[in-house]
């Protein structure tokens, strides 16, 4: 190692003006031993780095062609076949779906203020009854025995028992008796409690004369003596006639929307068909693959074994396991004999969702906003459809399960698929283009929000402030490196997801794009804690920059008259810019490789962000490259391609660090040779 | 287990004493009387461990990992009640997912294993390879609660509407009757066990919807289901009593334990242990958690129904 290179620079030993004294091993003395020491534990971490990398992309490498077989197996089973006429009939669902919540809103939303007051009594009412819970499960109770014992009574011979049953009867008659008051004057008190006016679903401000309605009904609901308040029977019932009137308006729209729903059914009808073969022929396959792997553990197992008789028994099951290449033709004949019924039973489909799709009504037509709203949106699940039962009736005549599988599509199926999915019973996708955007996202959150923050701060302590501040906001920034991320998580979940949704449903701020959010856990609080963790790298070197600035440069500023503002912002920074980019940089690498905050935080939703929702997009959950080796590599067999997956990630995760390292010091150098 | 903390104790102490040996070296500093101490030191901490080791060999050990649905909150409970009962044994018990019961179980980490799943025959497979069997055990039954928020008027579900909102077929809750608001599906993650019994109970082996959030156990869905009024999630029956979440009715049928047989999300847990390999302790412990009436009474008080 290192050691060897050090050996020969070095002088030789009896020459020089110290010579040597003390204890010595083979004419080494204890400095020799120390600088030994030294120099091997740097020569030691470079070997385990090396192996690191080393090991890295030996299981990272292996993944491609594994991935590539995989999907060969997906193709020779007749899973690519039937996955074509799937994707067909999930965008159809898609646009029935949407269809039917804009008719849904339409129905719903004519008798809003009703199911609002409804829904409002529904909420107190919970609440109420979590508070006086105890209570009110002692009090059901009581009553509940009010109610059956007498039957009881009625029915028992035995005197004895009879007596005993009257006697607890007694008693619960008492201690309803006593509960009864108990339990309203706590329901009240409950009530009185401002917050448990406060409503999370469906927000609607209650005026006095509603609250009084409220709370009258909510304390006629008592414990297994619940009554309905008129009032709300009276809203119940309402709000029942206007959406029955809402309903006979759109006949004709729900009678389009089944009409587009049921186009598909024939559809189905063949997809699910052949879903089952198709599994079952991966079945037959997958045992293949694995037959000889199950021989191989039979053998061996057999040879373990000390029992004669339990030798010869598993050498026999070793000898029945089945080696013969399946007969793929025959696997897929029915798939194949499938074609011609597809070809005859899809236009019709597709006609038949087209001719719905244009008796719709006008979106201008309907009353409600959200009804409007989902009917124009409709329309790009309309045009999904369209293109995908397009591409869905070319391909699947011409498909072979032969074809050979190029091996560039399975790679760029990794880099640029959009489903990850594993521990599937179908077949497992690996793409990393969800986990990317999630992880990228959410840097670029933290990188935004923490550059300001930590930029100014290093402006400030290295040019503006007295040495007391110094002394005090420096440590106090670093000493944020110190708290353990898992820590972070805990806040984040706790108090800032809690905190920030609960601002997002705050009415006036619903300007804001994203706003209200329905997670707590999403990228923005992830980013925001994120942030917080970076501003310590980016501050402190940011400030290492500003104070190489030499002197004198700022000093011929002053010379000439610049004023201190000035002098900053036209000269130290521009001097210490290209430092300032590097911290930018490294504090980007420290935000990307950060796990354990993601994991907890982001929520863990596998699919690209939909950008369609502009800025907004930056409040929908996110899964993370980190999160998800950190969540699957624990349980993943060993040596599968889901763990060489997570490998691959792994890699791709160390070759931005190392890129982003390799510019950052790129620009630092840069930086140097300036002055 | 008594021991387990002394015996950290001296370790801890042992790594205190490596990293003053460290410190006094790079400071260069009286470096032979120091080294001379905390030799003697390390001796006698190398004493004091091989006691401690040799004491715990006195009592019997078992060491039981996997699955989060039994190790959370029965089998800790069923050890504490165990020994309270006047066994002289003590309990590792890790929970981290089913899978992880056999990696340990065929690794020699464990001596049992949890599963609310059964046992994959790639994992039999590997098994076989070493030359061991498996033996299993059945420990109770769990029904998987499909949870919603209390705020939400929709109380009962089709098994078709569950599968379909898991799948993303429906995204919104008015297409259940419920008020409009887009539907927020929590899972668990790709490692528990519940993952995949859930999909091949209740969503006919399809995938979930790629907008399902993937929480690491049981407890962080409720938690989240708790808190957004949009939210759905499924739990083990254990848990369907947390605050501010109730069970919807599934095709009719409540969630509660009598309703065992019809309820159409329930399966059963297991015990894995290797044959031949178990030692008495162990056998005796599953032997009581599984037909003793004080055993099987936990599995009752956590929620799940007796075997």
């Amino acid at each position: 190692m290192s050691d060897s290179a050090a050996k020969t620079e070095r002088p030789k030993r009896d020459r020089g003006p110290f010579p040597r004294k003390g204890f010595q091993i083979l004419g080494l003395g204890l400095q020799d031993f120390i600088r030994y020491f030294f120099g091997g534990n740097a020569g030691l971490a470079i070997v385990v780095l090396i192996f690191i990398c080393l090991f890295l992309a030996k299981e990272a490498i292996f993944f491609f062609p594994q991935h590539h077989h995989e999907y060969r197996i997906y193709r020779q089973a007749g899973q690519e076949y039937v996955d074509l006429i799937g994707k067909e009939i999930d965008t159809h669902t898609r646009l029935g779906s949407t269809v039917n919540i804009a008719y849904l809103a339409e129905v719903n939303e004519s008798s809003t203020e009703e199911d609002q007051l409804v829904n409002a009594l529904l909420q107190v009412k919970t609440a109420v009854e979590n508070r006086t819970e105890r209570l009110g499960e002692r009090l059901g109770d009581a009553r509940e025995s009010m109610e059956d014992l007498p039957e009881e009574i009625a029915k028992e011979a035995d005197p004895a028992k009879k007596a005993e049953m009257e006697k607890k009867l007694a008693e619960a008659r008492k201690l309803e008796q006593e509960l009864a008051p108990e339990w309203k004057s706590e329901a009240e008190a409950a009530l009185d409690d401002p917050t448990i006016w406060d409503l999370d679903r469906n927000p609607v401000r209650l005026n006095t004369e509603e609250k009084v309605k409220i709370r009258e009904a909510v304390l006629m609901a008592e414990p297994a003596r619940e009554q309905d308040h008129p009032y709300f029977v009276a809203l119940r019932e309402s709000s029942a006639a206007k959406k029955e009137k809402a309903r006979a308006k759109y006949e004709t729209f729900k009678a389009t929307i089944d009409e587009l729903r049921n186009a598909v059914k024939p559809v189905r009808d063949l997809h699910g068909e052949l879903r089952d073969v198709a599994m079952e022929n991966r079945r037959v396959l997958d045992k293949f693959e694995t037959a000889p792997a199950r021989k191989k553990a039979l053998i061996e197992g057999a040879e373990a074994t000390k029992d004669p008789e339990e030798k010869a028994r598993k050498l026999k099951m070793a000898e029945a396991v089945v080696m013969d290449t399946p007969d793929y033709e025959a696997l897929n004949k029915p798939i194949y004999d499938s074609v011609p019924k597809y070809e005859e039973i899809e236009p019709t489909f597709v006609s038949g969702v087209t001719k719905a799709w244009e008796a719709l009504p006008d979106p201008k037509t309907l009353e409600t906003k959200s009804g409007r709203e989902k009917l124009r949106a409709a329309k790009a699940s309309y045009e999904d459809f369209l293109k995908s039962a397009e591409n869905s009736s070319e391909k699947i005549p011409k498909w072979r399960h032969d074809k050979p599988m190029s091996v560039l599509k399975t790679v760029l199926a990794f880099f640029f698929g959009k489903d990850w999915i594993t521990n599937s019973s179908w077949h497992e996708f690996y793409g990393l283009l969800p986990l990317f955007s999630g992880s990228l996202l959410i840097s670029l959150i933290a990188i935004v929000v923490s550059v300001p923050f930590s930029v100014a701060a290093a402006v400030y302590v290295n040019q503006l402030a007295r040495s007391q501040e110094q002394n005090f906001i420096k440590p106090a920034l670093e000493f944020i490196q110190a708290i353990p991320s898992i820590v972070l998580g805990f806040f984040g979940i706790l108090v800032l997801g809690t905190a920030l949704r609960n601002l997002s449903h705050v009415e006036w701020l619903s300007w804001v794009p994203g706003f209200p959010m329905s997670e707590r856990l999403n990228m923005l609080t992830a980013g925001l804690l994120l942030a917080f963790m970076a501003v310590p790298t980016i501050f402190t070197l940011a400030e290492d920059a500003l104070n190489n600035v030499p002197r004198s440069f700022s000093e011929a500023s002053f010379a000439l008259g610049a004023s201190k503002l000035q002098t900053i912002f036209k000269v130290v920074m521009p001097t210490a810019i290209s430092g300032i980019v590097a911290a930018v940089l490294l504090g980007f690498g420290r935000i990307i490789g950060e796990t354990m905050v993601v994991l907890l935080v982001a929520g863990n939703k596998i699919q690209i962000p939909d950008f369609t929702a502009g800025i907004g997009v930056f409040t929908q959950p996110a899964h993370t490259m980190t999160g998800i080796i950190a969540q699957e590599l624990g349980e993943v067999e060993q040596g599968s391609l889901h763990w060489r997956a997570l490998f691959m990630v792994g890699m791709v995760l160390f070759c931005i660090s190392l890129l982003i390292n390799y510019f950052a010091q790129r620009i630092l150098k840069k930086f140097h040779h300036a002055h | 287990m008594r021991v387990v903390p002394a015996l950290s104790r001296n370790l801890r102490e042992l790594r205190m004493v490596d990293e003053k040996q460290t410190r006094s070296l790079s400071k260069g500093l009286s470096l032979k009387s120091k080294l001379g101490y905390s030799m003697k030191k390390t001796a006698t901490l190398l004493a004091a461990l091989a006691i401690a080791m040799a004491t715990t060999q006195a009592e019997d050990k078992i060491v039981i990992k996997g699955s989060d649905t039994l190790g959370a909150k029965m089998v800790p409970q069923q050890a504490e009640a165990y020994k309270a009962a006047g066994n002289d044994v003590s309990f590792e018990i890790a929970a981290e997912g089913s899978s992880t019961a056999f990696t340990n179980l065929l690794a020699g980490t464990a001596e049992i294993g949890m599963s609310s799943r059964e046992v994959k025959s790639s994992e039999v497979d590997e098994f076989t390879a070493k030359g061991m069997e498996l033996k299993e055990w059945v420990a109770g039954y769990d029904m998987i609660g499909v949870i919603v928020n209390e705020n939400n008027g929709v109380k009962n579900l089709t098994l078709e509407q569950i599968e379909k909102i898991f799948t993303g077929d429906i995204t919104d809750w008015s297409e259940v009757g419920g008020a409009a608001g887009e539907i927020s599906v929590y899972t668990r993650n790709t490692s528990s066990g519940t993952y995949k019994s859930f999909q091949e109970m209740a969503m006919d082996k399809r995938d979930y919807s790629p907008s399902s959030q993937k929480m690491a156990g049981n407890e962080q869905i409720a938690a989240e289901v708790a808190k957004n009024p949009n939210g759905i999630g499924y739990v083990g029956l254990a848990y369907i009593e947390n605050d501010g979440i109730k069970a919807v009715d599934v095709d009719g049928v409540e969630c509660v334990a009598k309703n065992a047989k019809d309820y159409p999300i329930s399966r059963s847990l297991h015990f894995f242990t290797i044959k031949g390999k178990l030692s008495p302790a162990a056998e005796k412990f599953l032997t009581w958690a599984t037909t003793d009436p004080a055993g099987t009474e936990i599995v009752e008080k956590v929620g799940f129904i007796k075997p």
